[in-house]
């Protein structure tokens, strides 16, 4: 039996507002084995993002399970979840989101104040991530004095840093030239291949999703093809 | 690094704003400070040191020590009363009788006669001695001899009266402190009320059971008398002077009010733009796992920190404000002299404190309160 990180039954979300109720997704079933660099693409407004958010315990389905490890995070409360991604996800997002005033260590070392590290510990594990995504050299380096892809990276950094098993990045890419997008994307891809990361990236680039271990088309709440881009060997 | 030094870096981020609001709360403060210096002073000044068991006899009718005289030889017929233990008769002389920031006050006593009958009296330089032995010696309270920059052996005048000071005194009753003591005869003289006049008897009695009927007995005594008396207990006199003074400083009251709904509105805006600004940044904060308590108490600290800031400003201001310009209101002879106490400084950095608490309480809760894929979007 594969070994599931992600295993989503049935899941349905429904946004209402007033009388009118939107579902982007409806009754969706998506096993991601461990280890896994997987892409979602589809057309704007099919539900990626609602979906990553679900997977990332940010939002909460209408119905359906979602399993993670094993624990089912739909039944969640809102404190329950917020400590539970303190622990288990790191987030990637399109526009980097680093704090301004923060340099690129205390960027990196936000998620760790969850924890009870003592200072030295924190300190090993930054630069271990920064090292990582290849930016120790810019440690004191405020947000504004980097590049957009050097920016990403400090947010991957951010995002690794306690070392959680799941990460997912929406449209991480989308806001980079080539070069440094295909500089995070083989970034992403060695977190999965090399560190066991089960990764799950919201994409509208055809290349990015060719990174990825296997791509999954999103089209009005339902998967409409599965495409296998790159062998499918999670190790 | 804590959430405290985040809210605190957080505060550099828009500096002009948050400079601003600080003045705007120092503002603010200031006048809250100054309002509870008055009514702090005046509640020291009416209700510590009145003396329980001590009447004041002034004419009946009279209000103002200008206008109130009554013939000395009244002493010997008080000290007579069953119950009376000692009597002083006092003359006093104001530069003005009305309400005023600037009084000055000479209370003329019979010198040898002070010190027995007020016992709390320190001399803290000069010599009790040189002003029993000098006509014109006066001995000037702690706070008048400040403002006026007095030491021993300085010569000043005031409402017509020429003095030598001879000591300075200190004392637990805040009056003493705003007067000066000079020789009841010299006083007499040097005022032109006349040998023989006094403005006031204060009679202490046995016990405070005896207040009453020894007032009631030294007023039916000199009711037919071309002088009739109006005795009272000193802390009923206090409060009769003080009565237009309490009115007026009980209206800065709303003053005082009125400063910290100011800050408080001022801190609220500052602290809602604050929030408004930063829905996405608190939403990726809650994305990485801090709780809504942890950003909450972050949004009140940034509040907490504005109102401490200024409030700190604002108070500390407001008491080197009353440091330096010492004033002392009075009205119909009651000196108040407005001074900084710690009282007011404590109580004045708690409210700010409290203030910017309150202010931010609400952001706090509206930068937490709304769906986090809502502010994500946003
Ligand atoms: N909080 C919300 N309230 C109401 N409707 C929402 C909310 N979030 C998403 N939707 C709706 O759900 C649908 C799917 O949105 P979603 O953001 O998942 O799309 P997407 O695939 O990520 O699109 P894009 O490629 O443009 O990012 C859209 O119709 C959107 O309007
Ligand atoms: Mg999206």
């Amino acid at each position: 039996m594969k070994d599931n990180l992600i295993s989503i039954k049935s899941v349905t979300k429904s946004f209402t507002k007033g009388k009118t109720t939107i579902t982007p997704l409806e009754n969706l079933s998506l096993d991601v084995p461990r280890g896994e660099f997987l892409s979602l693409m589809g057309p704007s407004g099919s539900g990626k993002t609602t979906l990553l958010n679900l997977i990332a315990g940010i939002d909460t389905p209408t119905s359906g399970e979602i399993l993670i490890n094993g624990e089912d995070i739909s039944q969640l409360s809102r404190a329950q979840l917020t400590k539970w991604r303190a622990v288990h996800v790191g987030y990637i997002f399109q526009l980097y989101h680093l704090v301004p005033i923060l340099s690129a260590y205390e960027n990196v070392e936000l998620p760790l104040l969850l924890g009870k590290y003592s200072k030295a510990e924190r300190k090993k594990k930054i630069n271990a991530a920064l090292e990582l995504v290849g930016l120790s050299d810019r440690a004191d380096h405020r947000p504004s004095e980097l590049s957009g892809g050097q920016e990403q990276r400090v947010a991957i950094a951010r995002a690794i840093v306690h070392d959680p098993d799941l990460l997912v990045a929406d449209e991480p890419t989308g806001d980079l030239d080539r070069e440094s997008a295909d500089s995070i994307l083989n970034l992403l891809n060695s977190l999965a291949k090399d560190h066991g990361k089960t990764v799950v990236m919201v994409t509208h680039d055809p290349k990015a999703s060719a990174a990825a271990h296997r791509a999954l088309q999103l089209e009005k709440g339902q998967f409409s093809s599965e495409g296998h881009l790159l062998n499918t060997s999670t190790q | 690094m804590k959430l405290l030094t985040l809210a605190l870096k957080n505060l550099t981020r828009n500096r002009l704003r948050s400079l601003l609001t600080v003045l705007g709360v120092a503002a603010g403060m200031f006048l809250y400070a100054s309002v509870q210096t008055m009514q702090h002073s005046l509640s020291v000044a009416t209700e510590g040191n009145a003396n329980d068991t001590t009447l004041v006899v002034y004419r009946e009718n009279r209000f103002c020590p200008m206008t109130s005289r009554l013939p000395e030889h009244y002493l010997a017929t008080i000290e007579r009363i069953k119950g009376v233990r000692e009597v002083i008769p006092i003359q006093i002389a104001v530069n003005n009788c009305g309400a005023s920031l600037d009084v000055i006050t000479f209370r003329g006593v019979p010198p040898e006669t002070l010190k027995q009958y007020n016992p709390n009296i320190k001399v803290i330089s000069g010599s009790y001695d040189d002003f029993v032995k000098q006509s014109d010696a006066a001995l000037v309270g702690q706070h008048f001899a400040e403002r006026r920059g007095l030491t021993p052996g300085d010569k000043f005048e005031a409402v017509g009266v020429n003095v030598t000071v001879a000591g300075i005194i200190s004392s637990d009753s805040p009056q003493d402190e705003n007067v000066a003591y000079v020789h009841l005869p010299f006083l007499q003289q040097a005022s032109r009320i006349g040998l023989g006049i006094v403005t006031q008897f204060n009679v202490r009695v046995d016990s405070a059971d005896l207040l009453e009927p020894v007032a009631r007995q030294i007023d039916e005594t000199f009711k037919s008398d071309q002088q009739p008396t109006d005795t009272k207990p000193e802390k009923a006199f206090f409060a009769e002077t003080a009565k237009q003074m309490i009115e007026l400083i009980g209206f800065t009251r709303w003053l005082g009010l009125g400063a910290v709904v100011a800050v408080l509105g001022l801190v609220a805006n500052a602290v809602l733009l604050i929030v408004r600004g930063r829905v996405k940044e608190t939403a990726i904060f809650q994305t990485l796992g801090f709780s809504r308590m942890a950003i909450g108490l972050m949004v009140v600290f940034e509040g907490v920190l504005l109102g401490l800031v200024g409030g700190l400003i604002g108070v500390l201001g407001a008491m080197a404000f009353f440091h330096f310009k010492a004033f002392t209101l009075g009205n119909e002879g009651l000196t108040l002299a407005l001074s900084p106490s710690t009282t007011v400084l404590v109580s004045g950095l708690v409210v700010a404190v409290a203030l910017g608490l309150l202010a931010s309480l609400y952001p706090a809760w509206k930068a937490t309160s709304r769906p986090l894929v809502q502010s994500l979007n946003s």
